[in-house]
């Protein structure tokens, strides 16, 4: 019977290995990695009793005649999150906060609101059902007036009660990918293989998958849907296999990061990303390494600060002669953005990546993993993902 | 015969006048203090039957008034109230029994008059009315009046020195209890969470003095600075508005006395005939007032008075728009108060029913049973009642802890884009304008100024204080509103036997042991 080797030969994957190798020494001389940092999952009784705590709170308040609040750590300020290499963005241990007031008329919509989700969770845990923060916002859209709302006061009380959102029995909606040598079981069973043909959905319950099975020599993180679908249909995955590609197709939802983490901590492969070569893609990459400030209380369950950028780089770009034609300039917003990023704590500690976005700086263009198509329709595939995987071109 | 209150209410402009341009120099800005005292004892005449012989004697506590030449006073009141001092017995004594370390002596008039006793009571009534308005924009200073009938004294104290008050940059201030700018109490303010008003500030305009005015000596620059409240508050009486029972005006002069009208002349002027004109009523949705109380004083000149007509007539129009826009913005004021309450509301609403329904949902029966017992609630439904209460108790409070402290709160005039006619170069003036004949033309010092209203007073969103250039009313159905002719009815009526009983509830006695009508 003949045998039709899958991938490329144990060869190809020495310096992939050697990365990984010297990932796992860093690993271990930085010590245990934290496990969850401050956020553990909790259980039912512990958020019902939480939510009871603060209840009871705001019906003492009211028996002395003084106007119930609600102290909330103000997780979007630069001032109370700090960076630290091996978590990336986190919250600081003792940040500032600041006060949702029911007397207040600025405010005690908020302070409503926030009641109103919390009773929300609370019938959602005692019910032991789940519920998508979608799905809260239509409950009363009137009274929330947009998603955007709902979104940050689930935060809120995620990081108000210290437990994850998994926790509130408040699901985000998956729109990620997955694709590649990886097999598992989620919560209620259901085996799940993503060596298909077709990508699978990133689960909604990432906490509760279980028997997590890969040879996956590394993990590939794609910026975008449009590209991750191209590999796809290149069939990159049987020829770069066994490997793992994930798409949070732009800026990943929580379940995306939370599957990236995952994977990192139960297998410790080598995390690459595959991003446009401008500001919006790096910062997608930045999210997925060091976090966002948004979730920045809950860092410690989704950075993984051991990411490399694998392309396109923009010194690919000259590199490769990729044509003048298909670069687009820097626009205004590109512009701040980039300068932003420079900006950011994390960068002085990446001086390779902030070489990267000077050289993108100061050429004024930027260019997208398409563009690669022009050398040929098949290039990212056949030729530039294989080399800068063989040959270890990443930062 | 005529009675003492146009005497009273003259010699009084007089000193506060005087008090005005001896301080201006000496701290502007400052509020106005000091106490005068007027005391009018009555005797029945031994020789014209019904008739009371009243001694009327005002008096200047402290120094203020040391520099006074009563003489010239009297030379000047002569010329101000001819046919009153042909007719009255004048003294004046300068209390030489003491002096101050400085060596000037503390003011006092004293005058005689013979007067009918109907004629007394409605002057008593006409002098308090008019000391009510004064402490409505000159807090600090006080007025000890007394009234002694045949032996029966009765004494009442005007002044708001202990009352919340405005400052604002001329020396004036405006006290802020609406009951200062109620004529009969419509409802109980005591009862109300918020008895303040809190005025919006128009934008100044400036006012054409006609040529003729100015050949009589007013001269300067003269300017209208409306203020217009709704009473009663509507932070925390919030009901939709859509009525307005009466609007209240009240003018005063740039030395924060009440303007008046001469006696005889029409009560109302053109700009204020027709207040409705001051009201968007359709886009506020309210329906039309029905009465309006132009609060003037009869029976007093002054120069400016005088011609008050002639000036209010020729800024017609520039008067009647920068009204509007005050009461525009006060009216819009309401409106945010009522949302903002609305708004309120509905988050109590929504804040009691979520913690009732985790109380109501929940297991753990030493949680329900805590909060039933922090609330002294005997059930669920009794807990709920008294959840609902709190909240609102407590919300309520820190709606009045802010009226309240808007007093505070100094105000700079507000630039108001919609008025045109804005020669606002001089905001902060002082109109000096001494009562007096052609003589005195030297001490008419006209510097730019304000008529009526306060000056400064940048309406911040809780509303400027300023005085009542105009103050809209809610709606109340028991309130007999106010009407012009009150004011200008004369001895004997039916309706002004009833505020006369009202007003001297203290006096009761003299009802029963005074002299017949």
């Amino acid at each position: 019977m003949a045998f039709t080797p899958r991938g490329p030969e144990a060869s190809f994957f020495e310096v992939l290995d050697q990365h990984r190798a010297s990932l796992l020494a860093a690993l271990k001389r930085g010590g245990e990695e934290p496990t969850g940092g401050g956020m553990c999952l909790a259980s039912s009784s512990e958020v019902l009793s939480s939510i009871e705590k603060i209840i009871q709170d705001i019906v003492t308040s009211l028996a002395r005649n003084e106007a119930p609040a609600f102290t909330i750590d103000n997780r979007s300020s630069w001032e109370n999150i700090k960076f630290e290499d091996s978590v990336g963005l986190h919250m600081v241990s003792h940040c500032t906060t600041r006060k949702i007031k029911s007397d207040s008329p600025k405010s005690v919509k908020n302070f409503a609101i926030i009641l109103k989700i919390l009773s929300m969770i609370y019938k959602l845990v005692q019910s032991n059902t789940y519920a998508t923060k979608r799905d809260i916002y239509y409950t009363d859209s009137q009274l929330f007036g947009n998603q955007t709302v709902v979104d940050n006061i689930i935060n809120d009380i995620s990081c108000m009660l210290k437990v994850p959102r998994r926790s509130l029995h408040i699901l985000s909606t998956s729109k990620g990918l997955i694709a590649g040598d990886l097999k598992y079981l989620e919560e209620d069973g259901t085996k799940v293989n993503c060596t298909r043909a077709t990508a699978v959905a990133v689960p909604s319950n990432i906490q509760g998958i279980q028997n997590l099975i890969t040879d996956a020599k590394f993990l590939l993180i794609v910026e975008k849907d449009a590209t991750f679908q191209r590999l796809l249909d290149d069939n990159f995955c049987n020829k770069m296999s066994p490997c793992i590609m994930v798409t949070g197709k732009g800026v990943p939802d929580l379940n995306t990061r939370l599957l990236v983490k995952k994977l990192w901590d139960t297998f410790h492969i080598p995390v690459f990303t595959l991003v446009d070569a401008d500001p919006h893609g790096i910062e997608i990459m930045c999210i997925y390494k060091y976090g966002s400030m948004a979730m920045s209380f809950e860092a410690h369950n989704l950075t993984v600060p051991a990411i490399r950028w694998l392309g396109l780089l923009p010194s690919d770009i000259k590199r490769l002669n990729i044509p003048k034609g298909t670069l687009i300039p820097l626009t205004k917003r590109d512009q701040m953005k980039l300068d932003s990023i420079l900006k950011r704590p994390y960068i002085t500690c990446q001086p390779f990546w902030r070489k990267e976005m000077e050289i993108m700086a100061d050429s004024k263009m930027k260019a997208e993993i398409q563009a690669l198509t022009f050398l040929s329709s098949d290039y990212l595939s056949r030729v530039y993902l294989p080399n800068k995987l063989k040959f270890g071109g990443w930062i | 015969m005529e009675g003492p209150a146009v005497a009273v209410c003259e010699i009084l402009k007089y000193l506060i006048i005087y008090q005005r341009c001896e301080t201006a120099g000496v701290s502007k800005g400052a509020l106005l203090e000091g106490q005068l005292v007027i005391s009018i004892e009555a005797l029945n005449s031994k020789h014209q039957a019904n008739t009371l012989h009243c001694v009327t004697t005002i008096a200047a506590a402290g120094s203020i008034y040391g520099g006074l030449v009563l003489k010239k006073l009297l030379k000047d009141m002569q010329s101000i109230l001819p046919g009153f001092f042909a007719n009255l017995n004048w003294t004046s004594e300068e209390a030489g029994h003491s002096q101050d370390a400085s060596g000037l002596r503390p003011f006092q008039m004293i005058f005689e008059a013979d007067v009918k006793p109907r004629t007394l009571m409605t002057d008593s009534l006409v002098i308090k009315n008019f000391l009510r308005k004064i402490i409505t924009v000159l807090p600090k200073i006080r007025f000890n009046f007394s009234v002694k009938v045949n032996g029966i004294l009765s004494v009442e104290i005007f002044g708001a020195e202990s009352e919340p008050a405005l400052n604002l940059s001329n020396g004036i201030a405006l006290v802020v209890n609406c009951q200062h700018y109620l004529s009969t109490p419509k409802f109980d303010t005591t009862e109300l969470p918020c008895s303040r008003i809190h005025p919006v500030l128009g934008h100044p305009v400036m006012l054409f003095i006609p040529d003729d005015v100015v050949g009589m000596g007013l001269l300067g620059e003269l300017t209208l600075t409306p203020a217009v409240a709704l009473c009663p508050c509507p932070k925390v009486f919030s009901n939709q508005l859509n009525r307005i029972s009466s609007i209240s005006i009240f003018l005063y002069g740039p030395s924060g006395l009440p303007l008046i009208f001469p006696n005889s002349e029409q009560p109302t002027t053109a700009v204020f005939k027709d207040a409705s004109y001051f009201i968007d009523w359709k886009k506020y949705r309210l329906s039309m007032v029905p009465n309006l109380d132009l609060s003037l004083d009869s029976g007093v000149h002054t120069l400016l008075s005088a011609h008050l007509r002639a000036i209010l007539r020729e800024s017609h129009s520039v008067v009647q728009g920068c009204i509007q826009a005050a009461v525009a913005r006060a009216l819009e004021q309401h409106r945010q108060a009522v949302k903002a309450h609305q708004k309120l509301q509905a988050s109590l609403s929504v804040a009691v029913d979520s913690i009732m329904s985790i109380m109501t949902g929940s297991t753990n029966s030493s949680f329900r049973k805590t909060c039933l017992q922090t609330l002294q609630a005997a059930d669920t439904q009794e807990f709920g009642t008294k959840l609902h209460k709190s909240f609102q108790e407590v919300t309520q409070h820190r709606f009045l802890y802010h009226c309240s402290h808007e007093v505070k709160q100094q105000l700079l005039p507000e630039r108001n884009e919609a008025e045109q006619n804005t020669d606002k170069a001089h905001e902060n003036g002082s109109l000096e304008l001494l009562a007096g004949t052609g003589e005195q033309t030297e001490n008419k010092r006209l510097k730019r100024g304000s008529l009526g209203v306060e000056e400064t007073g940048a309406s911040r969103s809780a509303g400027a204080l300023s005085p009542s250039e105009a103050a809209s009313r809610r709606a109340e159905p028991t309130a007999a509103p106010l009407t012009f002719s009150r004011s200008r009815t004369g001895p004997g009526s039916g309706l002004e036997d009833a505020v006369w009983l009202q007003e001297i509830s203290n006096l009761s006695e003299w009802l029963s042991s005074g002299p017949g009508p």
